[in-house]
């Protein structure tokens, strides 16, 4: 396959089934549309360069942003189409949610704007929304731009309408789904794809899913949000069901290591509440559906959302050499100094002075003639061997003594001969009235 | 129409003590009049410990600082000056206030807007003085020369700082310097060090976002350095407060109140609200426009969690934990809670004077109290009050608006129809919860010439509940 520009593969992706072993349904067929196939990543593309080609022409002509209110795919899109049509591209959101995504837009150039919190004195006459508040500061800047508008803009919807749709009906042998299940963001793809197959085939079900009012979906309204949308309509959607981001973990989990789709939470939540719709109707079913529902994004980006909502599914193994290993025995046998012994060892043995706090710290103040490897680093060293020689007497040094007895402890275990912990820290040290330093 | 829209009020064990006890709030209203304040004096000590904890478990030393602004009580500070707590005063007013109450100079911080003599007494009584611009601390420090003051610890308030990366947007202060102006603050320091004696910076920031708080925080951290690089001391960042609370019991009410909301404002729902009042939304071609401008009534994190919250984030640019880096620092941490230091440290309760329906059907329960004695509706904090006799537990739900004692049409203590668990009768009390943090009397008038509530403080002694006026309670009252 030739192309001439990475636009023309936007879209023509895939339609896979998944196994019935899987998703344990009798009676339906149920296919997934895999978006996350598209180039940029994500179902977003197909509307983001909808939206952003009808005014391009004119954009790169006056030298206009492109901008738009979101913190996600729709951002990642259009900042990689803006770069490509040498136009600025800004973002404006209420909070980045997701870190890997933010990193990414900041990679391809854009900008980020992130609007203030609620006030906590609260001013009922300000209700401003974002949008209000970003057009005053596009207006107050003065120079010119072009919004692509994700929540109003109909060449939204017109992208799944003319492409996503179409295809998702061919690949099906022209006759479409039964059942039609999608997540709702801005609600073009639910609304796209929904609004054709109905006109394809007035039978068919169409599932909306929203997140559950106090979780998080990247990509997914929750139920309020989603009155906030311009292109949402209830009346396409013959039932909306709430999914939660432990159920959404829960569906990507599915359809990572079952099937081999590496999608994100919100393809994950798409899966798990098809599923879960799917079946109660299955048992009822004396011939065959098919059903069909949307994988939206890769799940690279979300490993910190993982990670804040399920540590376990990331947990290592603890490594060697590492101050979790440690016992409370350990820890309670480590060697420690007060300040008055330390600092009369310093004057007779001269140890090495070890400060284990942050560079910012230790530039500001320290125990003079100290050497400052910052905790995390001294962490790494100690998983590769014993960084200092075993018979060389060290003191350890940090805040308040905590940290310093757990590393004494460790460098003792690792057949360190001499290796003590400044009892109470730079604190006592302080209190004591003894010198510190600022180089 | 629905009668299960509940907002219930979170209530502590003291409160719901006194809201038991079938005669005390009564007698205390026949007493001293419809509306009626009360104080519980023993609470906000209990509430500093909470945030010395969080302090602790972070091994930061540092001062709790009572914000003075969100309560004028005698009880609550003459309470805090018996526990060696601190307090920030924002007026000659307050100050002399907290002074009166036993308060030692030495910790109290004098912030927002100052005249001359306000800055003349907090530097005669060795406050700090927390200033919001150069031209202030030049000021100062003219007064502690031609008066021959004592040298002031001073703090210096910075309000506005650069993001790298994400351009992190906050709202424009009126109150301190930006975070690039440091150094004039330090040129002005330098030419005083005789008068002013800089303890450190601080911020308040007018925002619930975590993110704007801990780039502020970086801020102060990298202004301290900048000062140490140039000579001075500094060894205190004080943050402010704005850590929030929580006022309902459960997240499922507000969940569900807030999304009937938006549907009703929608049109696809009866009206919740006086004339389909929006809080900030509105309905455009079916789609909801604006953003629902009330306090976030239930959170989950408030108090000394979100200050726990803040310390344990990371930051920005410097990469360690916000505790991490102060502790390291050896800098003490100040914190100046207001309304989230008074939570569950107060009431307000009202007499029920007529009971009506309108034309139009809804039902108006009228108050010998009024908007500004009960603000809780112009800080839009949406919480049910607690009726009264409560009722057999057979009596029927009802949706009601709460009126005032106004003549103006504009006086309603609820805007919003409230749940009550029965339909109330002349006579009754309204008790309106957790008041204390700025609903009580911040700006109760003599409007109409009526009468401003009285204020009383209420606590335990022999194993059971006492009461007095404010003015008279003093810290050897009670059982600690």
């Amino acid at each position: 396959m030739r192309y001439d520009s990475i636009l023309d593969t936007i879209g023509d992706t895939p339609l896979v089934r998944v196994a019935p072993e899987v998703h344990g349904l009798r009676n339906i067929d149920l296919y997934a549309k895999l978006e996350m196939l598209n180039p940029f990543g994500s179902v977003k593309d197909r509307p983001a360069w909808n939206m952003a080609k009808e005014g391009l022409a004119g954009a790169i002509e006056r030298g206009d942003s492109i901008v738009e209110l979101s913190s996600g795919n729709t951002a990642k899109a259009l900042a990689v189409i803006a770069a490509m049509h040498g136009l600025p591209f800004k973002s404006v959101t209420n909070r980045m949610k997701v870190p890997e995504i933010k990193d990414l837009l900041l990679l391809l150039g854009a900008q980020i704007e992130e609007l203030p919190g609620q006030t906590e004195c609260l001013d009922p006459t300000d209700t401003e929304d974002p949008l209000t508040r970003m057009y005053r500061m596009l207006s107050e800047e003065g120079s010119g731009y072009l919004h692509t508008d994700q929540y109003f803009n109909p060449r939204n919807l017109e992208a799944h309408r003319i492409s996503t749709a179409q295809e998702v009906i061919k690949d099906l042998d022209g006759r479409g789904p039964d059942i039609f299940i999608a997540c709702v963001g801005t609600a073009g793809s639910s609304t796209g794809v929904a609004t054709v197959l109905r006109e394809h085939n007035p039978q068919v079900a169409v599932v909306g899913l929203v997140a559950q009012k106090s979780d998080f979906i990247p990509g997914i309204r929750n139920i309020d949000e989603v009155n906030e949308v311009g292109l949402f309509d209830p009346s396409n959607y013959d039932t909306i069901e709430a999914v939660s981001a432990q159920e959404a973990i829960d569906g990507m989990l599915t359809l990572n290591r079952r099937c081999g789709m590496l999608g994100g939470p919100t393809g994950g939540a798409a899966y798990f509440g098809a599923v879960r719709h799917l079946k109660a109707i299955d048992e009822t079913l004396t011939e065959r559906r098919t059903a069909v529902f949307i994988v939206c994004d890769r799940v690279e980006s979300y490993m910190s959302y993982v990670r804040q909502r399920r540590p376990d599914l990331l947990k290592q193994p603890p490594r060697p050499n590492s101050v979790g290993t440690l016992t409370d025995a350990e820890v309670a046998a480590a060697a420690s100094v007060d300040v008055a012994q330390a600092r009369q060892w310093i004057a007779e043995t001269a140890p090495l002075v070890v400060d284990l706090r942050g560079a910012f710290a230790y530039a500001a103040l320290h125990i003079e003639n100290s050497v400052n490897i910052v905790d995390e680093l001294f962490d790494e060293l100690l998983h590769g061997g014993l960084p200092i020689g075993a018979s060389r007497p060290v003191l350890l040094v940090c805040p308040v003594g905590e940290k310093s007895a757990r590393y004494a402890a460790l460098l003792t275990r690792m057949g360190h001969q001499d290796a003590r912990s400044l009892r109470g820290g730079v604190v006592a040290w302080r209190d004591a009235g003894a010198p510190l330093v600022r180089d | 129409m629905d009668t299960d829209l509940f907002l219930k009020p979170s209530l502590s064990d003291s409160v719901r003590g006194i809201l038991d006890q079938p005669d005390l709030l009564p007698d205390m209203v026949e007493a001293l009049g419809s509306p009626l304040n009360v104080v519980l004096p023993h609470q906000i000590t209990d509430n500093v410990e909470r945030y010395r904890e969080v302090l602790t478990s972070h091994h930061l030393c540092g001062e709790v600082f009572f914000a003075h602004k969100a309560n004028r009580s005698s009880a609550l500070v003459r309470q805090l000056a018996a526990g060696d707590t601190g307090v920030d005063v924002a007026s000659l007013g307050e100050l002399r206030h907290v002074l009166e109450a036993g308060c030692a100079g030495r910790r109290i911080m004098a912030t927002g807007p100052k005249d001359t003599d306000f800055l003349w007494l907090a530097a005669r009584v060795g406050a700090v003085v927390n200033a919001d611009s150069v031209q202030e601390l030049a000021e100062l420090a003219a007064l502690v020369a031609s008066h021959r003051l004592p040298r002031v610890r001073v703090m210096a308030r910075l309000s506005a700082f650069d993001s790298a990366g994400v351009r992190v947007l906050s709202r424009p202060s009126r109150f301190g310097v930006h975070g690039r102006e440091v150094g004039l603050v330090l040129d002005l320091l330098d030419k005083h060090r005789d008068e002013l004696d800089l303890l450190g910076f601080a911020y308040h920031l007018d925002t619930n976002a975590l993110t704007e708080k801990a780039l502020a925080l970086e801020g102060c951290l990298l202004a301290m350095r900048e000062a140490s690089a140039r000579g001075f001391s500094p060894s205190a960042i004080d943050i402010g407060g704005g850590f929030g609370v929580n006022y309902l019991a459960d997240r499922e009410e507000w969940d569900r109140y807030t999304t009937e909301l938006g549907r009703a404002v929608l049109g696809v729902r009866p009206a919740m609200t006086w004339q389909n009042h929006g809080y900030g939304l509105r309905a455009e071609a079916g789609t909801l426009r604006g953003a629902l401008g009330v306090y976030p009534a239930y959170r989950p994190v408030a108090g000394p969690a979100y200050l726990d919250a803040l310390l344990t984030l990371d930051a920005p640019t410097l990469g360690r934990s916000m505790a991490t880096l102060l502790l390291e620092s050896l800098y003490d941490l100040h914190v100046e809670p207001g309304r989230a230091m008074l939570d569950q440290c107060g009431l307000t309760a009202a007499r029920v004077v007529e009971v009506r329906t309108t034309h139009a059907g809804d039902v108006l329960v009228r108050l010998a109290a009024n908007s500004r004695d009960i603000s809780t509706e112009d800080h839009a904090v949406l919480m049910d009050p607690v009726l009264l006799p409560p009722g057999s537990g057979e009596d029927d739900p009802v949706g009601v608006y709460l009126s005032g004692n106004l003549c103006l049409e504009d006086d309603l203590i609820t805007r919003r129809k409230v749940t009550l668990p029965r339909l109330p009768a002349p006579g009754d009390l309204v008790v309106f919860v957790n008041t204390a943090g700025y609903f009580m009397d911040f700006a109760a008038d003599h409007a109409l010439m009526q009468p401003i509530a009285a204020k009383a403080a209420v606590y335990r002694a022999g194993g059971t509940w006492k009461w007095c006026l404010d003015e008279q309670y003093w810290p050897v009252k009670g059982d600690r």
